[in-house]
Order: C-alpha cells, then sequence, then structure tokens
C-alpha cells in the first residue's frame, strides 16, 4: 500500500523515518510454531538432534550477527519491518580519497543524512616504513656478497619492496628478470632483512626493536620439503601407507613378544623357587611320568589327573607369605596380607573358603593370630587345589567308564562310593554281578 | 621437641638401630557414630568422630608426632593433622568413606605407617554366626534416639630393631590416665575367640585335606585300573 502511494505522490500519513534500529526492531512471531516437527532421524542421538534443530527450525546462523540490539538478545532472528516507514534518500556524490595522490574524484551513492566524511576506506591504505640507505651508507655497510647483490639489484629490491608493501610473492613476479638475474622469495626476503638489519645496527637502533632474521635456508628446506609432499604419485602414497600399516604391526609383534619373554621369566624363577624344596620329588615325578608314558602309548588321549595330582603332592601349593624381617616400622596386619603373586582364581577361592569355614577374614592382628591365620589360609588354598583336582578325577573317571560301555556293551566299569560327590552328575544304575570287570 | 626431653648423646642420626630388639605397640583405631535423628539442612545426617588411642594406657605422644587423618575430598580441608593426644576428629556427615590415617613417629629415620578406616555410619545386618571385624554389636544406647554406633579396629604397630632413639622414646611412655582404661571393644575376648576359631578351622581343613587325599590316591588307582581294563577291551581280537 504505501508503495502504491509513493510511485502516485499521495500524500500520507506522517510516518517516523527509518532508522537503522526501527529497521531491526524486533517483531513478534505472531503465527504458530509449525506443526509437525520433522522427525529425528534413526540412530541419531537425541542430543545430537537437539544440536541440529532449534525450536523454530531455522537454519543456525553461521556467523554471529550484530541484530541483536539489546544486551541480552541473543540469537534472534530480528523481522526487518519493511515498507511501514519512509525510506531515506541516497544521492550521487562525488567523494575524494585521500590514499591517492592524484587528487582523482570518483563518485559514488551516499545517504543524504550522512554527514560529509573522509571516504571511509581511506584507512586501509596502509603506508610500510621502507627503510631507505644513501650511497655512503650502502658503500660502508651493505656491500656483504657483491657477487650475489650489486648495488643496482639492491636498488630494484627497495624500489620494488616501496611499490609492493613488501609482497614478496609480487616482488618476485616483478622481478626484472632480464637485467638483474633470477631471484627467488627467499633470495629477495634474505636480502631484503638483511639489509633492514644492518641498516638499523649502523643506526643504532636496534635496541628498542628487534630486527627480524630471516632463516633463508630452512625456507628453502622447507617449501622443497613440502614440493616434495605435494609431489608424491598415488603409487608411492599408498606404498608409505602400506610400510606404515607394517611397521605397526611389527611393533604390536615385538609387545607380544616381550610379555612372552617376561611371562616365562617369571615363571623360570618360579620354578627355581620350587625346585630347591622338591629336587628330589621332581626327578621322581619324572621317572613315574615316563612310566606312565609307556604304559599309555596306546592311549589316544594323554591323561592330565596325573599332572594336577602330582603337582599338589611336590607341595608347590599353598601361600608363601613375606616375612616382614630387616629393621622399621610396620603394622603387624601387614603381616596378613597376600603375596601379589597369587593369582586372581586363588584369590577367589580363599574368600570363598574363609567364608565356607564363618572365619574372620581380617582377625585382630597379634603375632598368634597372624601365623595361626596365615597357616590356616596356606592349608585352604591346598583344600581348594585337592578339591578341584579330585572333581577332575571324578571327571576322567566317568569318561573311562563311558568309553568301557561303549566298547562292550552291557558291561560296566564300577567308581568306588566314596568317590562319588555327593550329589552325583548323572544318575547309574550300577547292577551288582552283571559286570565281569567290576574293580572290588 | 625439646620439652620431650631427648637425651643429646644420640646426634642428629638418632644413633643407629638396636639389633634384635622388636617393640610392639598395640593401638585402636575407628570410629564412633550418633545419628542425629533427621536431615539437618546441609543434608548431615550423623556426627561421628575417628580416632587413634593406645590400646593401653600409654601416652602415645612420647614416640609419636602427629597423626594425620585424610578424610574425604568433600570436606573442607580435607588433611587434618593432630599433633597430641586425643588423636580424633568430630565432625558430622551423611556418607560413609574410607579414612587413611598416617602415623608419624619422633624419630624421622623411622617410617610413617598408614591404617585404612572404612568411616561407619549405619549398622550393617550381622550376618548369621559370622565374626565380624568391626565390632558393631557393642552398640550403646544413648537416650532412646540417640544410638552410638562403634566400628574399631585392632592393630600392633610393630617396631623391628627401632632406633636408639626411637627405642628411648618407646622404653618410656606414661600412663596417658591416672583412672581406668578400657575400650568399647572387648579386645581380649575376641582375640582368645578368635584364636580359638581359627584352631578349630584349621583342625576341620586339615581332616578334610587328608580325606581328600585318600580319596585322590583311591581315584588314581581306579583311572589306573580303568584304562587296562579299556585297554583290554580296545585290543583288536586278532592278537
Amino acid at each position: 500500500m504505501a508503495d502504491v502511494r509513493d510511485i502516485l505522490d499521495i500524500e500520507r500519513a506522517n510516518t517516523p523515518e527509518v532508522t537503522r534500529e526501527s529497521f531491526l526492531v524486533q517483531k513478534r512471531r505472531n503465527f504458530e510454531k509449525a506443526k509437525g516437527v520433522s522427525k529425528r532421524p534413526e540412530g541419531m542421538h537425541r542430543e545430537v538432534f537437539a544440536l541440529l534443530y532449534n525450536d523454530n527450525k531455522d537454519a543456525p546462523p553461521l556467523l554471529p550477527t550484530d541484530t541483536a540490539l539489546g544486551i541480552g538478545a541473543g540469537y534472534k532472528q530480528a523481522k526487518a519491518r519493511l515498507g511501514m516507514k519512509k525510506v531515506r534518500k541516497w544521492e550521487w556524490a562525488p567523494f575524494n580519497n585521500p590514499a591517492r595522490t592524484d587528487g582523482a574524484v570518483f563518485h559514488h551513492w551516499r545517504r543524504t543524512t550522512d554527514d560529509q566524511k573522509d571516504y571511509p576506506f581511506a584507512k586501509f591504505n596502509k603506508q610500510l616504513q621502507i627503510p631507505t640507505y644513501t650511497m655512503t651508507e650502502y658503500n660502508t655497510h651493505l656491500r656483504t656478497n657483491v657477487q650475489k647483490w650489486n648495488k643496482a639489484q639492491t636498488d630494484h629490491l627497495f624500489d620494488l619492496a616501496k611499490r609492493f608493501d613488501l609482497r614478496f610473492i609480487v616482488m618476485a613476479d616483478r622481478w626484472d628478470r632480464a637485467q638483474h638475474g633470477v631471484k627467488s622469495v627467499e633470495d629477495l626476503k634474505e636480502r631484503y632483512y638483511e639489509v633492514v638489519g644492518l641498516l638499523a645496527k649502523a643506526k643504532g637502533q636496534n635496541s628498542d626493536k628487534k630486527s627480524y632474521a630471516f632463516d633463508a635456508e630452512h625456507e628453502r628446506k622447507r617449501k622443497d620439503q613440502l614440493k616434495k609432499l605435494f609431489e608424491r604419485t598415488t603409487q608411492q602414497v599408498e606404498e608409505e601407507q602400506m610400510l606404515l600399516n607394517e611397521l605397526k604391526k611389527i611393533e604390536a609383534r615385538k609387545k607380544e613378544r616381550e610379555r612372552k619373554t617376561q611371562d616365562l621369566q617369571k615363571l623360570i624363577s618360579q620354578a627355581d623357587q620350587q625346585s630347591d624344596v622338591a629336587t628330589n620329588v621332581q626327578s621322581a615325578r619324572k621317572y613315574e611320568k615316563k612310566l606312565v608314558k609307556k604304559k599309555l602309548h596306546h592311549q589316544p588321549r594323554p591323561s592330565k589327573v596325573d599332572s594336577v595330582v602330582n603337582a599338589i603332592e611336590i607341595g608347590g601349593s599353598g601361600i608363601k607369605f613375606s616375612d616382614l624381617r630387616g629393621s622399621g616400622v610396620s603394622l603387624r596386619s601387614q603381616k596378613m596380607k597376600l603375596p601379589a603373586n597369587i593369582g586372581q582364581r586363588k584369590v577367589k577361592a580363599l574368600e570363598q573358603a574363609i567364608q565356607e569355614f564363618k572365619v574372620d577374614p581380617s582377625p585382630p592382628p597379634t603375632e598368634e593370630i597372624c601365623n595361626a591365620f596365615n597357616e590356616l589360609r596356606s592349608d585352604m588354598v591346598l583344600l581348594c587345589e585337592l578339591r578341584t583336582a579330585l572333581s577332575t578325577c571324578v571327571y576322567e573317571m566317568e569318561s573311562l567308564k563311558h568309553q568301557y560301555e561303549a566298547a562292550c556293551p552291557g558291561k560296566t566299569l564300577n567308581i568306588p562310593p566314596s568317590l562319588i560327590p555327593a550329589e552325583p552328575i548323572k544318575e547309574e544304575i550300577i547292577e551288582p554281578g552283571t559286570s565281569a570287570s567290576t574293580n572290588a | 621437641m625439646n620439652s620431650l626431653n631427648i637425651p643429646t648423646d644420640f646426634g642428629p642420626d638418632s644413633g643407629g638401630r638396636v639389633k634384635g630388639l622388636v617393640i610392639v605397640k598395640p593401638i585402636v583405631y575407628g570410629n564412633i557414630a550418633r545419628s542425629f535423628g533427621k536431615k539437618n539442612e546441609d543434608g548431615h545426617t550423623h556426627q561421628w568422630k575417628v580416632y587413634v588411642k593406645p590400646y593401653h594406657n600409654e601416652d602415645m605422644s612420647v614416640y609419636v608426632k602427629k597423626v594425620h587423618f585424610k578424610l574425604h575430598e568433600s570436606y573442607a580441608n580435607p588433611n587434618r593433622i593432630v599433633t597430641k593426644p586425643p588423636y580424633e576428629i568430630t565432625e558430622t556427615g551423611w556418607g560413609e568413606f574410607e579414612v587413611v590415617i598416617k602415623i608419624y613417629f619422633h624419630d624421622p629415620t623411622e617410617r610413617p605407617v598408614t591404617c585404612y578406616h572404612i568411616l561407619k555410619l549405619f549398622q550393617s545386618p550381622v550376618v548369621d554366626g559370622e565374626l565380624s571385624s568391626t565390632n558393631l554389636d557393642n552398640t550403646k544406647r544413648m537416650g532412646a534416639a540417640n544410638v552410638h554406633l562403634v566400628s574399631e579396629s585392632y592393630e600392633e604397630i610393630v617396631f623391628q630393631e627401632p632406633t636408639q632413639l626411637m627405642q628411648h622414646f618407646l622404653m618410656n611412655v606414661q600412663p596417658l590416665t591416672s583412672g581406668s582404661y578400657t575400650h568399647d571393644t572387648d579386645f581380649e575376648t575376641k582375640k582368645e575367640k578368635t584364636l580359638e576359631n581359627i584352631i578349630d578351622v584349621k583342625g576341620k581343613v586339615k581332616s578334610e585335606i587328608n580325606s581328600l587325599k585318600d580319596k585322590l590316591k583311591l581315584a588314581r588307582e581306579t583311572i589306573a585300573k580303568f584304562k587296562a581294563e579299556l585297554a583290554k577291551v580296545q585290543k583288536p581280537p586278532t592278537s
């Protein structure tokens, strides 16, 4: 409506002129939020979804905006209220760019309300202070590398530096190769900073400003490396990836090997400790084992019962508690601590046994109680091992019995009743007299 | 330190260790707790006191330099240090946690010892027949609603070959009070009972071990027999 009136130049009610503030004043949304909020895709976490979609489903801003005029308004959409106010006038005006030296006059669109200010973009025309030198200064201080840089070249360099505000890439591009030979960006930088540093030193002004030391060698190397990296072929990249993977594998294997050696060493040291106690028994066991092997050479499966039983009978089981000898203060209860080399399974079994026999797990630690308690627990460990060994034996007997029954149907072997656990795994009906080979 | 009247002839290196000497100092550590019967504004429900005290009537400060109680980190200033008896901290709270008690001695060459005590506020259900290490049975009735809960442990500090300086301290303890000195828990009876129980159980375990050994022997014989029988049957009849 307002547009039509404007076009027809019809007088209308005096409305306040549009200002930036009124233009951006926040308008309350008077329509309901769209119903049926889009559904969360399956598998997407609720928290992630909540980040993506805020309540009015607007895309999140890419940049913080200044539309929130009031402090604390936060990121809120300001609705532009168009067409309700009178527009501000623009005019085609000439301006002067103070950054230019030639006094050229250009035109641009400008608000009539804006004051006649300076060209606002003039401030971006920064001028660098490129140092200068005189002929004598050059001759006394700057004749450092005559083969590479003569006076003409240096002059040309500083001319370029002034013209292009030290944009070395551009300077290298505009370098007069025909007259002064080929120079790289690093060459230019090296010479420039060298001259600047020398001049500063000569004029004695490096006290307050440290001159920049340009490491040309490093820079050349860096660019060389980058170039090499950039120019790798696909094959080379793949090969590198492959080699890295191989390295990882090798390291993993190495770790594994080290772990195994450590385990082995532990075992060896343990065996050494035991062998002192049971050298005789061990040799006896070896002999026995040989016998067993000879006897059972036709047996398809080697029995593991013997090894278990032997291990127990040697007396390697039980716990060796640390002897808190030596000087110093200690708590008596430390004597009851289980040594660290006991396996998790032994500890578990011991705990169960302590509970089973209703013993105080941490009794008042007098010397007498400590000793008795430690002996008791050592015995308990042996007890647990014997129980396990017996059940292994019973299992073995059962399996042998089944093998026998399968081999000659109708016959069976009798397990001594004292060895059958209180709750037998399987009900067996043993008919007395029917079997030809009882073990009575 | 000067007030302790140290003989100066030990010098700075406390005179070396006394070979073959062992001095044992029994102590009791633990806590008592009392419920408010309601929740305070800060959420605290109990008042408790954690302590270390000598088992016998003697002044520990002669040989103990300080006791360091480390409380739960939620307490303001959880590292509490007590330099003279009674070695105790009284606080209020709502939860149970582990208190680390570190006892330092006057001779710096003797390393401090550390006890761990789980602060007890709530009566745990008594398991039938189990001997609990913390004596929770002797809660004392202090009025109708105020139930005092005691959870304390017996411990012995063993000075193995103490330094001469330390020996001097340990041998010269004074009684703490002139009156009678008792504990909430009757540790003498407990020691006796525990030892009896352990010896009793040890006997049971031994007898079971012996019976198991016999059974195992029988089992091995049976297995050998079974194997022989099986070998007979499995041999092809052609031979």
